[in-house]
C-alpha cells in the first residue's frame, strides 16, 4: 500500500546521496577521468623500450626532468586559468590575458634593464615638427620587487579599467577584452620598439635581452654582490680564500657529495665504454651463428665472457671544486627574483639523486636540480582561490553573480564590485605568470603569452567551469590545467605520431567537456 | 481568524504615485495588521505592482505617507525597506538555482568568522539555521547542500519566505506566489503562508490574481482598480459575488455577460 498522500512531503523525493554517488555527481569527475587516462598514456608510452613498448623515449615522461618540465607547463597554465576561471564563474570573460602577459613581461624587463622613468612628451619645432621627451624622473636601478610593483600598478589598473567599462556600459566583456587584447599587444610592441632605439639594443627589436641573471646574484664575502657563474670563474686563490670561513663539517659534506657524483660519472662512463666494446663482438657472434662456424662462435663467446675494461678513474675532488659547489649552495641575494624565477625543492631532488638513485641522467650527473618555482606559486594561488571560492562570503558572491545576477543584486551582493575585482585578479594572475617567465629566462618578448587567454579558458572549460557562469570549482580548474599540460606531453611521447595531434585531442576534449558541463548545469537547473 | 489588534503594523495614507502625466496610484490607503493575511487584488494595471514597489522602497511616493509601527518612514532604496522590516518575495524569488539551499538562504548576508568579504563562512551553523528556519514554516529539507535548481517551485517559495522572515521581515510582501505553479505546489505555498500567519507577529500582504486562493487564506481584502481602492473589508464583510465583482474592477458579472454576448 502506498502511504497516504497527505503524509508525504516534497522533500522525501530528494534522496540524500551516499558519498560515492555524490562523488560521481561532482563536476570534476569527467575531467579527472580524462586526466587519469592521460597519466596512463604518458606512463605507458614512457616506460623503457623492450618489454612492453617499442618506445624510443625510455622513461622520459616521469623521470625527474620530465616531472620538472611537465609541472612547469601545468602550473603556469594553472596560474592564468585560475584568473580566467573565477571570472567565468562570475559570468564574464577576459580575452586580454595573453596580451597582458606580454605587456607585463615587457614592462618588468624594461624596468629591470633600463630603470624606471617618468617622461613628458612634447612637440618640438626645432629641425622639423616632431615629438620629444622630457625626463622628469629617472631611477636607473630598480629592485625586482620594485619592478613587479610598478608593473602591477599598470596591469591592475588596466584590469580595473576593463572591468569598469564592462559593468558601467553593460557591453559584453568579450568585446571589451577583445579590445584589450589588441590594445595591449600593440602597446607592448610600440613601447619596445621605441625604447629599443637606445644604443645597447638592436634597433626596433621587440625583445629585451641581457637582463642580469637576478635570481643568481649572491652575496659573496669579500666580493660583494656577484653573479653565481662569475663567482665560480674567480681565480683559484680567491676561491680557496673564500672557503677559510666555512665550517669544516659543511666542507666535508660538500666534498663527500662531490666524490659521490664523480664516482657516479665515472661508473656511467665505464658502462658506456664497455657497451661500446661488447657491441661489435655481439654482432660478430650473430654472424658466426648464422654462418654455422662453431669455432668462431665458441671463440667469440669466450671473448665476450672474459671481456673487461679498466674502470674509469673518478675525478679527484679539489678544493676549488668544493668552493664552486659551495657557491652553488649560497642562497640568492635577490629573494624576490628567486621566488619567481628560481627553483624549489632542491633537497628533495638531491635526495632522489643521492640516496635513491633516481634523478640521474645518462652521464651520471644529477638530472634536475629542483622544480620551477612557478609550481609553488600556482599552489599558493590555488589554495587561496580554493578557500576564497568555497569557504568565504566572497566566494558565495562570485557564484551568485554568475548564477543569477538579479538575485544577487536583490540580496545586496555588490555584483559590480565582484566583477571588477575579478577582472583585476585576472590581470594579477597574468602579471604573476609574466614575472615567473621574466625572472626565469631573463628575457622578454612582445610576442610572449600569445593565445594564452584561449588556453586558460580551455583549461577552465575542461575543468568543468560552465561558460554561462555560476558553476565550477578550483579543483576543476587545476584538473583542466593538468589535462592540457599532460596532453601536450603524452602525445609527444607516442612513437610515430605527429605531436600536433594533441591539439586535435584537446579540441575534442573541450567540446566533450562543454557538453558534459551543460548537461550538469541543466540537470541542476531542473531542465532535465 | 486572527483578531485585529488596534495598531496596524504597516499603514499607508493617501499614497499617490505619478510617472510624468500618468497617475499609477491615486490616493491608496491600506492597513495591515500583524498575524493577518491581507490580500491585494486587482486586474492587470490596477496599480498593485506600483504599490508594492512603493512599500519595498523601489520607488518613492509622489505624495502620501507610509507608517511602519506608527512611525512615518521614507525609503530611498530597497535596503531601507528591508531594514525597516519589510521583506518582499518577488515572483522570480531572487534565488541562484545553481547554488545550494544554505548559500541561497544567506546570500549577501553570510555568517562569517571575521568581518569583511574574505571572512570564512560558518558553514555548519548556516546549514543548521537554514534547515531550522525552513522547518518552522513547514518544509524539512533533506540536504541543505541540495542545489536550489533541483527543488520544486513550492520549496523555493518557502525558502524565499523563510529567508525574508529570518532576516527580520515583520511585513512580508508576496508577489503572486502561486502563479506559475502546479495545483499541488500552490497548496503547499498556501499552507506555508498559513503557517507564517500562525506565527502571529508577521503581517502578510498577498498579491494575487486568484480569487480562490485569496478566499482560502486571506483575512482582509483590498481591491484596486485603475490606481484606486474600489473596495475593502474582512473576509466576513465580503460575501459571494462581491469578490468576483471587485476582482473584475467593479463591473457586474451580469454586465460582463452582456458584453460578451454581443
Amino acid at each position: 500500500m502506498n502511504a497516504p498522500v497527505a503524509s508525504r512531503q516534497e522533500s522525501d523525493r530528494h534522496e540524500r546521496k551516499s558519498w560515492l554517488k555524490s562523488l560521481f555527481a561532482r563536476p570534476e569527475i569527467g575531467p579527472v577521468g580524462v586526466m587519469l587516462l592521460l597519466f596512463g598514456m604518458l606512463g605507458y608510452f614512457s616506460i623503457p623500450a623492450g618489454e612492453f613498448s617499442l618506445n624510443p623515449f625510455a622513461g622520459e615522461g616521469f623521470n625527474a626532468l620530465g616531472i620538472r618540465n611537465n609541472l612547469r607547463v601545468i602550473s603556469q597554465l594553472t596560474i592564468i586559468a585560475l584568473g580566467a576561471g573565477l571570472l567565468i564563474i562570475a559570468g564574464e570573460f577576459d580575452l586580454s590575458i595573453g596580451s597582458m602577459i606580454g605587456f607585463a613581461g615587457a614592462c618588468m624587463a624594461m624596468i629591470l634593464r633600463w630603470g624606471f622613468s617618468i617622461v613628458i612628451p612634447y612637440l618640438s619645432f626645432e629641425g622639423g615638427l616632431h615629438i620629444e621627451f622630457f625626463t622628469l624622473i629617472h631611477i636607473p636601478d630598480v629592485s625586482p620587487l620594485g619592478a613587479i610593483g610598478i608593473t602591477l600598478c599598470f596591469t591592475l589598473f588596466f584590469g580595473w579599467l576593463q572591468g569598469f567599462i564592462v559593468v558601467k556600459s553593460g557591453l559584453p566583456s568579450f568585446i571589451v577584452t577583445l579590445g584589450g587584447l589588441f590594445f595591449l599587444r600593440g602597446l607592448t610592441e610600440v613601447s619596445l620598439r621605441s625604447f629599443n632605439h637606445r644604443a645597447d639594443q638592436v634597433k626596433g627589436a621587440t625583445t629585451v635581452t641581457e637582463i642580469p641573471d637576478l635570481k643568481n646574484i649572491i652575496n659573496l664575502p669579500g666580493h660583494g654582490e656577484i653573479e653565481r657563474e662569475a663567482a665560480k670563474a674567480l681565480p683559484e686563490a680567491d676561491l680557496l680564500a673564500l672557503m677559510k670561513d666555512v665550517p669544516a663539517d659543511v666542507i666535508a659534506s660538500i666534498a663527500e657529495r662531490l666524490a659521490y657524483t664523480y664516482q657516479r660519472v665515472a661508473d656511467a662512463k665505464t658502462g658506456i665504454i664497455a657497451t661500446k666494446g661488447v657491441k661489435p663482438l655481439e654482432r660478430a657472434l650473430e654472424n658466426a651463428i648464422e654462418s654455422g662456424n662453431e669455432f668462431m662462435v665458441t671463440t667469440i663467446r669466450d671473448k665476450i665472457a672474459n671481456f673487461s675494461i679498466e674502470p674509469v678513474v673518478p675525478k679527484t675532488v679539489t678544493d676549488a671544486d668544493v668552493a664552486r659547489a659551495y657557491i652553488d649552495s649560497i642562497s640568492s641575494a635577490r629573494p624576490v627574483a628567486d621566488f619567481f624565477g628560481g627553483d624549489i625543492l632542491q633537497p628533495l631532488f638531491d635526495w632522489l639523486y643521492f640516496p635513491i638513485d633516481w634523478n640521474t641522467n645518462n652521464f651520471g650527473n644529477q638530472f634536475a636540480s629542483g622544480l620551477y618555482s612557478c609550481v609553488m606559486i600556482s599552489l599558493i594561488l590555488c589554495m587561496v582561490c580554493y578557500v576564497m571560492l568555497s569557504k568565504t562570503q566572497a566566494g558565495n558572491w562570485i557564484y551568485s553573480t554568475g548564477g543569477n545576477i538579479t538575485a544577487a543584486k536583490a540580496n545586496g551582493v555588490p555584483t559590480n564590485k565582484v566583477k571588477v575585482c575579478l577582472f583585476i585578479f585576472s590581470a594579477f594572475c597574468a602579471t604573476v605568470f609574466a614575472a615567473c617567465q621574466v625572472f626565469e629566462v631573463n628575457t622578454a618578448d612582445a610576442a610572449k603569452g600569445n593565445l594564452k587567454e584561449l588556453e586558460a579558458i580551455a583549461a577552465a572549460v575542461i575543468g568543468g567551469i560552465v561558460m554561462t557562469g555560476g558553476f565550477g570549482t578550483v579543483v576543476g580548474i587545476v584538473v583542466g590545467a593538468f589535462i592540457f599540460g599532460l596532453a601536450k606531453e603524452a602525445f609527444f611521447y607516442i612513437p610515430g605520431i605527429d605531436g600536433s595531434f594533441y591539439r586535435v585531442f584537446l579540441g575534442l576534449v573541450i567540446i566533450a567537456s562543454a557538453l558534459l558541463n551543460e548537461n550538469i548545469r541543466k540537470r541542476i537547473m531542473g531542465a532535465i | 481568524m486572527a483578531q485585529s489588534p488596534k495598531q496596524p503594523l504597516i499603514e499607508t495614507t493617501d499614497l499617490v504615485k505619478k510617472f510624468g502625466a500618468f497617475t499609477a496610484l491615486n490616493g491608496v490607503s491600506l492597513k495591515v495588521y500583524p498575524g493577518e493575511v491581507h490580500a491585494l487584488l486587482g486586474d492587470n494595471g490596477a496599480g498593485k505592482s506600483t504599490l508594492i514597489k512603493l512599500l519595498s522602497g523601489v520607488f518613492a511616493p509622489t505624495s502620501g505617507t507610509i507608517n511602519v509601527e506608527g512611525k512615518t518612514v521614507s525609503f530611498v532604496s530597497p535596503r531601507n525597506a528591508t531594514d525597516a522590516g519589510i521583506g518582499t518575495v518577488y515572483q522570480d524569488l531572487a534565488l541562484n538555482p545553481l547554488a545550494s539551499v544554505t548559500r541561497n538562504f544567506f546570500l549577501g548576508r553570510e555568517l562569517t568568522h571575521f568581518g569583511g568579504p574574505f571572512g570564512l563562512m560558518k558553514m555548519n551553523e548556516m546549514h543548521r539555521i537554514a534547515a531550522e528556519e525552513m522547518a518552522k514554516i513547514g518544509i524539512n529539507i533533506a540536504d541543505p547542500e541540495q542545489a536550489v535548481g533541483t527543488m520544486s517551485g513550492g520549496q523555493r517559495q518557502t525558502l524565499a519566505i523563510a529567508r525574508a522572515i529570518y532576516f527580520g521581515a515583520k511585513v512580508l510582501i508576496l508577489d503572486e506566489p502561486t502563479s506559475a505553479l502546479g495545483q499541488r505546489q500552490q497548496m503547499e505555498v498556501l499552507k506555508t503562508i498559513r503557517r507564517v500567519q500562525k506565527l502571529g507577529n508577521i503581517a502578510i500582504i498577498l498579491i494575487t490574481h486568484n480569487e480562490i486562493h485569496a478566499r482560502l487564506i486571506a483575512d482582509r481584502f483590498t481591491f484596486l482598480s485603475l490606481g484606486e481602492v474600489i473596495g475593502s473589508g474582512t473576509s466576513d464583510d465580503l460575501k459571494g459575488d462581491d469578490i468576483k465583482r471587485l476582482m473584475a474592477g467593479g463591473a457586474e458579472i451580469g454586465d460582463l455577460a452582456k458584453e460578451l454576448a454581443v
